[in-house]
Protein backbone atom coordinates (compact mmCIF):
# COMPACT_ATOMS: atom_id res chain seq x y z
CA UNK A 1 0.00 0.00 0.00
CA UNK A 2 2.68 2.05 1.11
CA UNK A 3 4.49 2.12 -2.18
CA UNK A 4 1.48 3.05 -4.36
CA UNK A 5 1.63 6.31 -5.77
CA UNK A 6 -1.21 8.60 -4.31
CA UNK A 7 -4.08 9.61 -6.92
CA UNK A 8 -4.86 12.87 -5.04
CA UNK A 9 -1.98 14.59 -3.67
CA UNK A 10 -2.96 18.19 -2.08
CA UNK A 11 -0.09 20.31 -0.49
CA UNK A 12 -0.20 23.59 1.68
CA UNK A 13 -3.90 24.42 -0.71
CA UNK A 14 -5.06 28.35 0.33
CA UNK A 15 -8.86 29.49 -1.28
CA UNK A 16 -10.09 32.45 -0.55
CA UNK A 17 -13.44 33.09 -2.15
CA UNK A 18 -14.78 36.32 -3.41
CA UNK A 19 -11.21 37.59 -3.33
CA UNK A 20 -10.50 41.26 -3.64
CA UNK A 21 -13.96 42.26 -3.52
CA UNK A 22 -15.75 43.50 0.15
CA UNK A 23 -16.90 40.00 0.62
CA UNK A 24 -13.90 37.71 0.73
CA UNK A 25 -13.71 35.06 3.18
CA UNK A 26 -11.27 32.52 3.47
CA UNK A 27 -11.70 29.05 3.30
CA UNK A 28 -8.46 27.54 3.15
CA UNK A 29 -4.98 28.35 4.40
CA UNK A 30 -2.89 25.06 4.13
CA UNK A 31 -4.91 22.11 3.70
CA UNK A 32 -2.93 19.01 3.00
CA UNK A 33 -4.92 15.69 1.55
CA UNK A 34 -3.39 12.64 0.23
CA UNK A 35 -5.29 9.70 -0.70
CA UNK A 36 -3.86 6.79 -2.12
CA UNK A 37 -5.29 4.26 -4.99
CA UNK A 38 -8.37 1.80 -4.30
CA UNK A 39 -8.27 2.98 -0.66
CA UNK A 40 -11.54 4.91 1.35
CA UNK A 41 -10.57 8.40 2.83
CA UNK A 42 -12.51 10.31 5.28
CA UNK A 43 -12.96 13.63 5.63
CA UNK A 44 -14.44 14.91 8.72
CA UNK A 45 -14.06 18.35 9.93
CA UNK A 46 -16.83 20.78 11.57
CA UNK A 47 -18.86 23.18 9.26
CA UNK A 48 -16.67 26.44 7.77
CA UNK A 49 -13.79 24.01 8.42
CA UNK A 50 -13.26 23.86 4.27
CA UNK A 51 -14.22 20.55 3.44
CA UNK A 52 -16.50 21.25 0.51
CA UNK A 53 -13.92 24.02 -1.04
CA UNK A 54 -11.43 21.10 -0.30
CA UNK A 55 -12.78 18.47 -2.30
CA UNK A 56 -13.89 21.46 -5.22
CA UNK A 57 -10.59 21.54 -6.07
CA UNK A 58 -10.10 17.98 -6.76
CA UNK A 59 -12.05 17.84 -9.65
CA UNK A 60 -11.46 21.44 -11.17
CA UNK A 61 -14.86 23.31 -9.85
CA UNK A 62 -12.30 25.52 -8.17
CA UNK A 63 -9.15 26.19 -9.76
CA UNK A 64 -5.76 26.60 -7.93
CA UNK A 65 -4.57 30.14 -8.55
CA UNK A 66 -3.39 31.14 -4.77
CA UNK A 67 -0.75 29.20 -2.92
CA UNK A 68 -0.90 25.04 -3.25
CA UNK A 69 -0.38 22.46 -5.38
CA UNK A 70 -3.34 19.83 -6.19
CA UNK A 71 -2.35 16.66 -8.41
CA UNK A 72 -4.73 14.29 -9.24
CA UNK A 73 -3.44 11.45 -11.38
CA UNK A 74 -0.32 12.27 -11.99
CA UNK A 75 -1.81 16.21 -13.45
CA UNK A 76 -1.40 19.68 -11.96
CA UNK A 77 -4.57 21.00 -11.53
CA UNK A 78 -2.85 24.40 -11.92
CA UNK A 79 -1.63 24.00 -15.62
CA UNK A 80 -4.56 25.76 -17.56
CA UNK A 81 -3.76 23.30 -20.53
CA UNK A 82 -5.54 20.05 -18.98
CA UNK A 83 -8.52 18.61 -20.11
CA UNK A 84 -10.91 19.31 -17.43
CA UNK A 85 -13.69 17.09 -18.50
CA UNK A 86 -11.58 14.28 -18.70
CA UNK A 87 -10.61 14.85 -14.88
CA UNK A 88 -14.02 15.13 -13.80
CA UNK A 89 -14.82 12.00 -15.74
CA UNK A 90 -12.20 10.22 -13.41
CA UNK A 91 -13.70 12.17 -10.38
CA UNK A 92 -16.89 11.94 -9.65
CA UNK A 93 -18.14 14.42 -7.39
CA UNK A 94 -21.26 14.67 -5.62
CA UNK A 95 -22.92 17.11 -3.80
CA UNK A 96 -25.15 17.71 -0.35
CA UNK A 97 -28.70 17.76 -2.01
CA UNK A 98 -28.06 15.93 -5.21
CA UNK A 99 -31.48 15.34 -5.90
CA UNK A 100 -32.17 19.43 -6.62
CA UNK A 101 -29.84 18.95 -9.62
CA UNK A 102 -32.41 16.82 -11.87
CA UNK A 103 -33.79 18.37 -14.40
CA UNK A 104 -34.96 16.15 -17.00
CA UNK A 105 -38.40 15.07 -17.78
CA UNK A 106 -37.68 11.31 -17.97
CA UNK A 107 -35.14 9.55 -14.97
CA UNK A 108 -33.07 7.30 -17.80
CA UNK A 109 -32.34 10.31 -19.97
CA UNK A 110 -31.68 12.84 -16.21
CA UNK A 111 -28.65 9.55 -15.87
CA UNK A 112 -27.88 9.60 -19.43
CA UNK A 113 -26.75 13.55 -19.31
CA UNK A 114 -23.20 12.31 -18.55
CA UNK A 115 -22.51 9.93 -21.30
CA UNK A 116 -24.25 12.21 -23.66
CA UNK A 117 -22.07 14.93 -22.99
CA UNK A 118 -18.87 12.31 -23.35
CA UNK A 119 -20.35 11.47 -27.37
CA UNK A 120 -21.28 8.40 -26.44
CA UNK A 121 -23.40 6.11 -28.96
CA UNK A 122 -26.78 5.65 -27.42
CA UNK A 123 -26.33 1.63 -27.26
CA UNK A 124 -23.41 1.80 -25.31
CA UNK A 125 -25.04 5.06 -23.07
CA UNK A 126 -28.06 2.77 -22.38
CA UNK A 127 -25.87 0.28 -20.80
CA UNK A 128 -23.87 2.88 -18.74
CA UNK A 129 -27.64 3.74 -17.36
CA UNK A 130 -28.50 0.57 -16.74
CA UNK A 131 -25.00 0.01 -14.79
CA UNK A 132 -25.09 2.94 -12.80
CA UNK A 133 -28.78 2.04 -11.97
CA UNK A 134 -28.44 -1.15 -10.91
CA UNK A 135 -25.07 0.53 -8.92
CA UNK A 136 -27.40 2.78 -7.23
CA UNK A 137 -30.93 0.12 -6.42
CA UNK A 138 -33.51 1.47 -9.25
CA UNK A 139 -34.25 -1.36 -11.20
CA UNK A 140 -33.60 -0.22 -14.91
CA UNK A 141 -36.84 -1.37 -16.80
CA UNK A 142 -38.95 -0.22 -13.98
CA UNK A 143 -37.59 3.21 -13.40
CA UNK A 144 -35.90 4.89 -16.84
CA UNK A 145 -39.36 5.99 -18.15
CA UNK A 146 -40.97 6.91 -14.65
CA UNK A 147 -41.26 11.07 -14.23
CA UNK A 148 -38.12 12.51 -12.78
CA UNK A 149 -40.42 14.56 -10.37
CA UNK A 150 -42.69 11.86 -9.56
CA UNK A 151 -39.85 9.93 -7.87
CA UNK A 152 -40.12 10.16 -3.86
CA UNK A 153 -36.87 12.07 -2.02
CA UNK A 154 -34.98 8.58 -1.74
CA UNK A 155 -35.22 7.76 -5.16
CA UNK A 156 -34.64 11.40 -6.64
CA UNK A 157 -31.05 10.94 -4.14
CA UNK A 158 -30.03 7.39 -5.90
CA UNK A 159 -31.07 8.75 -9.65
CA UNK A 160 -29.33 11.63 -8.85
CA UNK A 161 -25.66 9.67 -7.62
CA UNK A 162 -26.33 7.45 -10.97
CA UNK A 163 -25.89 10.34 -12.84
CA UNK A 164 -22.48 11.08 -11.69
CA UNK A 165 -22.11 7.18 -11.41
CA UNK A 166 -22.64 6.94 -15.28
CA UNK A 167 -19.37 8.38 -15.88
CA UNK A 168 -17.60 5.66 -14.28
CA UNK A 169 -15.29 7.38 -12.09
CA UNK A 170 -12.24 6.14 -11.13
CA UNK A 171 -12.26 8.32 -7.73
CA UNK A 172 -16.01 9.17 -6.04
CA UNK A 173 -16.01 12.13 -3.27
CA UNK A 174 -19.26 12.27 -1.35
CA UNK A 175 -19.62 15.35 0.66
CA UNK A 176 -22.60 14.65 3.19
CA UNK A 177 -24.26 12.03 0.11
CA UNK A 178 -26.52 11.30 2.97
CA UNK A 179 -27.41 14.35 4.88
CA UNK A 180 -31.65 14.33 5.38
CA UNK A 181 -32.03 10.62 4.75
CA UNK A 182 -33.53 8.24 6.80
CA UNK A 183 -31.33 5.77 8.87
CA UNK A 184 -32.41 3.02 6.50
CA UNK A 185 -31.66 5.07 3.68
CA UNK A 186 -27.96 5.96 4.80
CA UNK A 187 -27.18 2.22 5.69
CA UNK A 188 -28.57 1.54 2.26
CA UNK A 189 -26.73 4.16 0.52
CA UNK A 190 -23.23 3.08 2.05
CA UNK A 191 -23.68 -0.01 1.83
CA UNK A 192 -24.02 0.35 -2.22
CA UNK A 193 -21.00 2.94 -2.25
CA UNK A 194 -18.99 0.29 -0.27
CA UNK A 195 -19.69 -2.43 -3.29
CA UNK A 196 -18.75 0.28 -5.21
CA UNK A 197 -15.41 0.26 -3.82
CA UNK A 198 -14.94 -3.42 -3.33
CA UNK A 199 -16.31 -5.02 -6.64
CA UNK A 200 -15.30 -1.98 -9.16
CA UNK A 201 -12.22 -0.84 -7.49
CA UNK A 202 -13.34 2.75 -7.25
CA UNK A 203 -11.26 5.39 -4.47
CA UNK A 204 -14.04 6.50 -2.66
CA UNK A 205 -13.71 10.22 -0.82
CA UNK A 206 -16.04 10.35 2.68
CA UNK A 207 -16.92 13.92 3.41
CA UNK A 208 -19.12 13.74 6.65
CA UNK A 209 -19.90 15.46 9.86
CA UNK A 210 -21.20 11.90 10.93
CA UNK A 211 -18.10 9.98 13.00
CA UNK A 212 -19.59 7.06 12.68
CA UNK A 213 -20.31 6.60 9.18
CA UNK A 214 -16.70 7.74 8.29
CA UNK A 215 -15.51 5.43 11.02
CA UNK A 216 -17.36 2.55 9.44
CA UNK A 217 -16.15 2.58 6.48
CA UNK A 218 -12.79 5.28 6.10
CA UNK A 219 -9.39 3.38 5.81
CA UNK A 220 -7.88 6.85 6.38
CA UNK A 221 -9.23 9.97 8.09
CA UNK A 222 -8.35 13.86 7.68
CA UNK A 223 -9.28 16.10 10.12
CA UNK A 224 -9.94 19.76 8.68
CA UNK A 225 -10.43 23.27 11.41
CA UNK A 226 -10.55 26.45 10.25
CA UNK A 227 -9.21 25.94 6.48
CA UNK A 228 -6.40 23.67 7.93
CA UNK A 229 -4.82 20.10 7.87
CA UNK A 230 -5.10 19.36 11.80
CA UNK A 231 -4.82 15.64 12.13
CA UNK A 232 -4.48 13.14 9.51
CA UNK A 233 -3.66 8.99 9.69
CA UNK A 234 -5.30 5.53 10.24
CA UNK A 235 -9.30 6.01 11.14
CA UNK A 236 -7.89 3.99 13.74
CA UNK A 237 -5.01 6.13 15.31
CA UNK A 238 -7.35 9.39 14.60
CA UNK A 239 -10.12 8.31 16.82
CA UNK A 240 -8.25 7.05 19.58
CA UNK A 241 -7.45 10.30 20.14
CA UNK A 242 -10.91 12.23 21.41
CA UNK A 243 -9.29 15.08 23.61
CA UNK A 244 -7.51 16.13 20.46
CA UNK A 245 -10.75 16.01 18.26
CA UNK A 246 -12.87 17.55 20.79
CA UNK A 247 -10.52 20.32 20.65
CA UNK A 248 -11.54 20.89 16.61
CA UNK A 249 -15.49 20.23 17.67
CA UNK A 250 -15.57 16.83 16.83
CA UNK A 251 -16.69 14.02 18.56
CA UNK A 252 -15.68 10.23 18.03
CA UNK A 253 -18.15 7.05 16.96
CA UNK A 254 -20.12 6.26 20.25
CA UNK A 255 -18.76 2.80 20.33
CA UNK A 256 -15.06 4.35 20.71
CA UNK A 257 -16.34 6.98 23.05
CA UNK A 258 -17.41 4.03 24.78
CA UNK A 259 -14.22 2.40 25.02
CA UNK A 260 -12.09 5.40 25.85
CA UNK A 261 -14.42 6.35 28.90
CA UNK A 262 -13.93 2.12 30.23
CA UNK A 263 -10.40 2.99 29.85
CA UNK A 264 -10.76 6.59 31.73
CA UNK A 265 -12.28 4.08 34.40
CA UNK A 266 -9.67 1.88 34.88
CA UNK A 267 -10.71 -0.64 32.32
CA UNK A 268 -8.61 -0.63 29.33
CA UNK A 269 -9.13 -1.74 25.88
CA UNK A 270 -6.36 -2.18 24.02
CA UNK A 271 -7.81 -1.40 20.38
CA UNK A 272 -10.29 1.59 19.42
CA UNK A 273 -13.23 -0.07 18.38
CA UNK A 274 -14.90 1.80 15.24
CA UNK A 275 -17.63 -0.21 14.81
CA UNK A 276 -20.59 -2.04 16.90
CA UNK A 277 -19.25 -5.68 15.97
CA UNK A 278 -15.87 -4.93 16.81
CA UNK A 279 -16.71 -3.41 20.02
CA UNK A 280 -18.50 -6.17 21.22
CA UNK A 281 -15.29 -8.26 20.48
CA UNK A 282 -12.97 -6.29 22.03
CA UNK A 283 -15.23 -5.98 25.32
CA UNK A 284 -15.41 -9.58 24.89
CA UNK A 285 -11.75 -10.10 25.35
CA UNK A 286 -11.39 -7.41 27.95
CA UNK A 287 -13.72 -8.69 30.27
CA UNK A 288 -12.78 -12.58 29.67
CA UNK A 289 -9.12 -11.71 30.08
CA UNK B 1 -16.19 29.67 -17.79
CA UNK B 2 -13.94 28.19 -14.97
CA UNK B 3 -14.95 30.87 -12.82
CA UNK B 4 -18.43 30.52 -10.79
CA UNK B 5 -18.38 32.80 -8.53
CA UNK B 6 -21.56 34.66 -9.12
CA UNK B 7 -22.02 36.81 -5.98
CA UNK B 8 -18.60 39.07 -7.49
CA UNK B 9 -20.40 40.55 -9.87
CA UNK B 10 -23.86 41.17 -8.08
CA UNK B 11 -23.32 44.55 -6.59
CA UNK B 12 -26.83 46.30 -6.87
CA UNK B 13 -28.68 44.71 -3.66
CA UNK B 14 -25.77 43.69 -1.82
CA UNK B 15 -25.63 45.70 1.79
CA UNK B 16 -22.46 46.64 3.54
CA UNK B 17 -22.18 47.10 6.66
CA UNK B 18 -20.55 50.44 7.73
CA UNK B 19 -20.89 53.71 9.46
CA UNK B 20 -20.31 56.39 6.97
CA UNK B 21 -22.91 59.40 7.18
CA UNK B 22 -24.24 57.65 4.01
CA UNK B 23 -25.13 54.42 6.09
CA UNK B 24 -26.95 56.69 8.99
CA UNK B 25 -28.54 58.71 6.48
CA UNK B 26 -32.50 57.69 6.57
CA UNK B 27 -33.38 54.90 4.32
CA UNK B 28 -36.64 57.30 3.10
CA UNK B 29 -34.23 60.74 2.69
CA UNK B 30 -31.88 58.39 0.77
CA UNK B 31 -34.77 57.30 -1.46
CA UNK B 32 -36.11 60.78 -1.86
CA UNK B 33 -32.85 61.62 -2.92
CA UNK B 34 -31.89 59.51 -5.24
CA UNK B 35 -35.46 59.85 -7.13
CA UNK B 36 -34.75 63.88 -7.31
CA UNK B 37 -31.20 63.01 -9.04
CA UNK B 38 -32.70 60.58 -11.50
CA UNK B 39 -35.23 63.21 -12.29
CA UNK B 40 -32.60 65.51 -12.68
CA UNK B 41 -30.66 62.71 -14.35
CA UNK B 42 -33.21 62.56 -16.82
CA UNK B 43 -33.25 66.50 -17.84
CA UNK B 44 -29.28 66.46 -18.55
CA UNK B 45 -28.18 66.38 -22.12
CA UNK B 46 -24.51 68.41 -21.49
CA UNK B 47 -21.50 67.52 -20.74
CA UNK B 48 -20.80 69.89 -18.14
CA UNK B 49 -24.43 69.57 -16.34
CA UNK B 50 -23.60 65.45 -16.45
CA UNK B 51 -19.94 66.12 -15.20
CA UNK B 52 -21.33 67.88 -12.20
CA UNK B 53 -23.63 65.30 -11.46
CA UNK B 54 -21.34 62.02 -11.55
CA UNK B 55 -19.33 64.17 -9.85
CA UNK B 56 -21.67 64.26 -7.17
CA UNK B 57 -22.48 60.70 -7.68
CA UNK B 58 -18.86 59.35 -6.95
CA UNK B 59 -18.41 61.82 -4.12
CA UNK B 60 -20.97 59.84 -2.33
CA UNK B 61 -19.97 56.45 -2.94
CA UNK B 62 -16.89 57.60 -1.77
CA UNK B 63 -18.23 59.14 1.50
CA UNK B 64 -19.71 56.19 2.15
CA UNK B 65 -16.75 54.04 2.51
CA UNK B 66 -17.27 51.52 0.17
CA UNK B 67 -14.61 50.42 -2.37
CA UNK B 68 -15.18 52.62 -5.69
CA UNK B 69 -13.74 49.78 -7.64
CA UNK B 70 -16.16 46.65 -6.35
CA UNK B 71 -18.94 48.42 -7.17
CA UNK B 72 -18.18 49.31 -10.83
CA UNK B 73 -17.18 45.82 -11.39
CA UNK B 74 -20.81 45.06 -11.11
CA UNK B 75 -21.72 46.58 -14.51
CA UNK B 76 -18.79 44.24 -16.08
CA UNK B 77 -21.07 41.67 -17.36
CA UNK B 78 -23.19 44.13 -19.01
CA UNK B 79 -20.29 45.83 -20.79
CA UNK B 80 -20.37 43.81 -23.82
CA UNK B 81 -23.92 45.06 -24.56
CA UNK B 82 -23.12 48.52 -23.65
CA UNK B 83 -20.60 49.01 -26.01
CA UNK B 84 -22.56 47.77 -28.57
CA UNK B 85 -25.56 49.82 -28.01
CA UNK B 86 -22.38 52.92 -27.85
CA UNK B 87 -20.94 51.86 -31.23
CA UNK B 88 -24.97 51.80 -32.71
CA UNK B 89 -25.56 54.93 -31.49
CA UNK B 90 -22.22 56.29 -32.60
CA UNK B 91 -22.62 55.13 -36.34
CA UNK B 92 -26.37 55.56 -36.74
CA UNK B 93 -27.73 58.32 -34.91
CA UNK B 94 -25.48 61.12 -36.28
CA UNK B 95 -27.73 62.75 -38.83
CA UNK B 96 -30.31 62.59 -36.75
CA UNK B 97 -28.78 63.81 -32.96
CA UNK B 98 -27.91 67.49 -32.90
CA UNK B 99 -25.57 68.58 -30.24
CA UNK B 100 -26.16 70.23 -27.18
CA UNK B 101 -25.30 74.15 -27.59
CA UNK B 102 -23.16 73.61 -30.30
CA UNK B 103 -23.01 74.13 -34.20
CA UNK B 104 -22.84 69.92 -35.27
CA UNK B 105 -19.64 68.97 -37.09
CA UNK B 106 -19.18 65.90 -39.34
CA UNK B 107 -15.77 64.08 -38.73
CA UNK B 108 -16.56 60.92 -40.58
CA UNK B 109 -19.49 59.69 -43.41
CA UNK B 110 -19.84 56.67 -45.45
CA UNK B 111 -23.31 55.46 -47.08
CA UNK B 112 -26.08 56.72 -44.04
CA UNK B 113 -23.39 55.95 -41.57
CA UNK B 114 -21.76 59.39 -40.44
CA UNK B 115 -20.29 59.90 -36.91
CA UNK B 116 -20.65 63.76 -35.66
CA UNK B 117 -20.00 65.96 -32.83
CA UNK B 118 -23.76 65.08 -32.25
CA UNK B 119 -23.14 61.45 -32.08
CA UNK B 120 -20.00 61.45 -29.75
CA UNK B 121 -22.16 63.78 -27.89
CA UNK B 122 -24.87 61.50 -27.69
CA UNK B 123 -22.48 58.20 -26.76
CA UNK B 124 -20.88 60.14 -24.07
CA UNK B 125 -23.84 61.65 -22.54
CA UNK B 126 -25.54 58.07 -22.47
CA UNK B 127 -22.81 56.63 -20.88
CA UNK B 128 -22.42 59.19 -18.15
CA UNK B 129 -26.24 58.78 -17.42
CA UNK B 130 -26.00 55.78 -17.14
CA UNK B 131 -23.31 55.71 -14.56
CA UNK B 132 -24.48 58.18 -12.54
CA UNK B 133 -28.31 55.84 -12.08
CA UNK B 134 -26.12 52.38 -11.67
CA UNK B 135 -23.69 54.45 -9.10
CA UNK B 136 -26.68 55.98 -7.14
CA UNK B 137 -28.76 52.57 -7.01
CA UNK B 138 -25.96 51.00 -6.29
CA UNK B 139 -25.37 53.12 -3.19
CA UNK B 140 -28.45 52.75 -2.25
CA UNK B 141 -29.15 49.24 -1.26
CA UNK B 142 -25.21 48.82 -0.21
CA UNK B 143 -25.93 51.16 2.53
CA UNK B 144 -29.08 50.51 3.28
CA UNK B 145 -30.60 46.98 4.83
CA UNK B 146 -33.69 45.20 3.15
CA UNK B 147 -35.58 45.95 5.71
CA UNK B 148 -34.77 49.37 6.18
CA UNK B 149 -35.84 50.34 2.70
CA UNK B 150 -38.64 47.72 2.97
CA UNK B 151 -40.09 50.29 5.80
CA UNK B 152 -38.76 53.43 4.13
CA UNK B 153 -40.76 52.49 0.64
CA UNK B 154 -43.88 51.32 3.03
CA UNK B 155 -44.00 54.17 5.07
CA UNK B 156 -43.89 56.76 1.98
CA UNK B 157 -46.07 55.04 0.04
CA UNK B 158 -48.53 55.07 3.23
CA UNK B 159 -50.24 58.20 2.19
CA UNK B 160 -51.47 56.43 -1.27
CA UNK B 161 -52.96 53.85 0.83
CA UNK B 162 -56.25 55.50 0.82
CA UNK B 163 -56.62 55.70 -2.90
CA UNK B 164 -56.11 51.42 -2.53
CA UNK B 165 -51.95 51.43 -2.97
CA UNK B 166 -51.54 48.03 -1.08
CA UNK B 167 -48.44 50.02 0.65
CA UNK B 168 -47.52 47.02 2.81
CA UNK B 169 -47.73 44.01 0.64
CA UNK B 170 -45.50 46.15 -2.12
CA UNK B 171 -42.90 46.67 0.11
CA UNK B 172 -42.96 43.15 1.35
CA UNK B 173 -42.75 41.73 -1.89
CA UNK B 174 -40.19 44.31 -3.01
CA UNK B 175 -38.51 42.92 0.09
CA UNK B 176 -38.65 39.06 -1.11
CA UNK B 177 -37.52 39.58 -4.18
CA UNK B 178 -34.23 41.32 -3.07
CA UNK B 179 -33.70 38.92 -0.41
CA UNK B 180 -33.76 36.10 -2.91
CA UNK B 181 -31.06 37.34 -5.47
CA UNK B 182 -27.63 36.32 -3.25
CA UNK B 183 -30.36 32.90 -2.78
CA UNK B 184 -30.46 32.42 -6.12
CA UNK B 185 -26.94 33.09 -7.16
CA UNK B 186 -26.10 30.86 -4.47
CA UNK B 187 -28.22 27.95 -5.96
CA UNK B 188 -27.41 28.90 -9.25
CA UNK B 189 -23.18 28.68 -8.31
CA UNK B 190 -24.12 25.01 -6.82
CA UNK B 191 -26.47 23.83 -9.94
CA UNK B 192 -23.48 25.23 -12.40
CA UNK B 193 -20.83 22.90 -10.47
CA UNK B 194 -22.96 19.87 -9.76
CA UNK B 195 -23.71 19.80 -13.87
CA UNK B 196 -20.01 20.55 -14.54
CA UNK B 197 -19.13 17.70 -12.30
CA UNK B 198 -20.95 15.41 -14.78
CA UNK B 199 -20.16 16.68 -17.78
CA UNK B 200 -22.06 19.84 -18.71
CA UNK B 201 -19.90 22.42 -20.37
CA UNK B 202 -20.98 25.97 -20.12
CA UNK B 203 -19.96 28.64 -21.92
CA UNK B 204 -17.99 26.80 -24.71
CA UNK B 205 -20.48 26.67 -27.17
CA UNK B 206 -18.91 30.11 -29.73
CA UNK B 207 -20.67 32.75 -31.13
CA UNK B 208 -22.52 30.24 -33.27
CA UNK B 209 -23.39 27.87 -30.70
CA UNK B 210 -25.76 29.84 -29.29
CA UNK B 211 -28.60 27.07 -29.31
CA UNK B 212 -26.29 24.23 -27.66
CA UNK B 213 -25.37 27.10 -25.07
CA UNK B 214 -29.56 27.66 -24.58
CA UNK B 215 -29.91 23.96 -24.15
CA UNK B 216 -27.21 23.77 -21.62
CA UNK B 217 -28.97 26.42 -19.52
CA UNK B 218 -31.96 24.24 -19.51
CA UNK B 219 -30.06 21.69 -17.17
CA UNK B 220 -29.85 24.99 -14.43
CA UNK B 221 -33.01 26.81 -15.47
CA UNK B 222 -35.55 23.66 -14.43
CA UNK B 223 -33.82 22.56 -11.50
CA UNK B 224 -33.64 26.41 -10.28
CA UNK B 225 -38.09 27.27 -10.84
CA UNK B 226 -38.09 23.92 -9.18
CA UNK B 227 -36.12 25.01 -6.03
CA UNK B 228 -37.43 28.37 -6.23
CA UNK B 229 -41.07 26.96 -6.28
CA UNK B 230 -40.03 24.76 -3.01
CA UNK B 231 -38.45 28.27 -1.16
CA UNK B 232 -41.72 30.10 -1.89
CA UNK B 233 -44.08 26.95 -0.11
CA UNK B 234 -41.93 27.45 2.64
CA UNK B 235 -41.70 30.82 2.70
CA UNK B 236 -45.55 30.62 3.46
CA UNK B 237 -45.21 28.27 5.53
CA UNK B 238 -43.10 29.89 8.10
CA UNK B 239 -45.71 33.10 7.30
CA UNK B 240 -48.30 31.02 8.44
CA UNK B 241 -47.03 29.38 11.25
CA UNK B 242 -46.18 32.87 12.71
CA UNK B 243 -49.85 33.95 11.97
CA UNK B 244 -48.60 36.59 9.58
CA UNK B 245 -52.04 38.28 8.38
CA UNK B 246 -50.37 41.68 6.63
CA UNK B 247 -49.60 44.99 7.78
CA UNK B 248 -52.92 46.03 9.52
CA UNK B 249 -51.91 46.53 13.31
CA UNK B 250 -48.44 45.52 12.98
CA UNK B 251 -46.29 47.50 14.92
CA UNK B 252 -42.04 48.12 14.65
CA UNK B 253 -39.47 47.66 17.41
CA UNK B 254 -36.91 50.24 15.18
CA UNK B 255 -38.66 53.09 14.16
CA UNK B 256 -37.15 55.99 12.03
CA UNK B 257 -37.60 59.73 12.40
CA UNK B 258 -36.14 62.15 9.93
CA UNK B 259 -33.49 63.95 12.04
CA UNK B 260 -31.81 67.24 10.97
CA UNK B 261 -29.16 65.68 9.06
CA UNK B 262 -31.72 63.65 6.97
CA UNK B 263 -33.66 66.89 5.95
CA UNK B 264 -30.76 69.07 5.45
CA UNK B 265 -29.65 66.23 2.89
CA UNK B 266 -33.17 66.46 1.18
CA UNK B 267 -33.16 70.09 1.19
CA UNK B 268 -30.01 69.90 -0.25
CA UNK B 269 -30.79 67.25 -3.03
CA UNK B 270 -33.89 69.86 -3.91
CA UNK B 271 -31.49 72.83 -4.12
CA UNK B 272 -28.98 71.44 -6.43
CA UNK B 273 -31.56 69.47 -8.69
CA UNK B 274 -33.39 73.51 -8.70
CA UNK B 275 -30.00 74.80 -9.78
CA UNK B 276 -29.65 72.14 -12.16
CA UNK B 277 -32.85 72.15 -14.07
CA UNK B 278 -33.37 75.96 -13.81
CA UNK B 279 -29.82 76.34 -15.05
CA UNK B 280 -29.81 73.48 -17.56
CA UNK B 281 -29.72 76.09 -20.27
CA UNK B 282 -26.77 78.22 -19.16
CA UNK B 283 -24.08 74.76 -19.67
CA UNK B 284 -23.60 75.77 -23.33
CA UNK B 285 -20.94 72.80 -23.56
Amino acid sequence: MSAAQPVIQVTDLHHTYLRNTPLEVTALKGATLEVLPGEIAGIIGRSGAGKSTLVQHLNGLIRCRQPGKVIVDGQDMADPSIDLKAIRQKVGLIFQRPEQQLFERLVGDDIAFGPKKLGMPPDQRRERVRWAMEMVGLDFEQFKDRYTFSLSGGEMRKAAIAGVLALQPRVLILDEATTGLDPRSRKELLARMLNLHDQHGVTLILVSSNMDEVAQLADRITVMDGGQTVMHGAARQVFGQPEQLSRHGLGVPQVSALAHRLSQRGLTVPRTPLTVAEAAEELWRVLSS
Amino acid sequence: MESFEFLRNVTIGQYFEGHSVVHRIDPRAKITVLVVLAIVNGFMFSYLGNAVLLAVCIGSVLASGISFRFMLSGIKPALPFILMLALLQLLFSGAAYRPYGMPSQTYWQWDGLSVTSGSIQLVSITLMRFLEIFLLVSLLTATSTITDLAYAIESMLRPLQRFGVPAHELSLVGTIALRFVPIFAEQLETLMKAQASRGADFGRGGIFGFVKTARQLVSLLVPLFVDAFRRAEELILAMEARCYTGGRGRTRLVRFRMRRLDRAVVVAALVFAGLMLVFRDRFWF
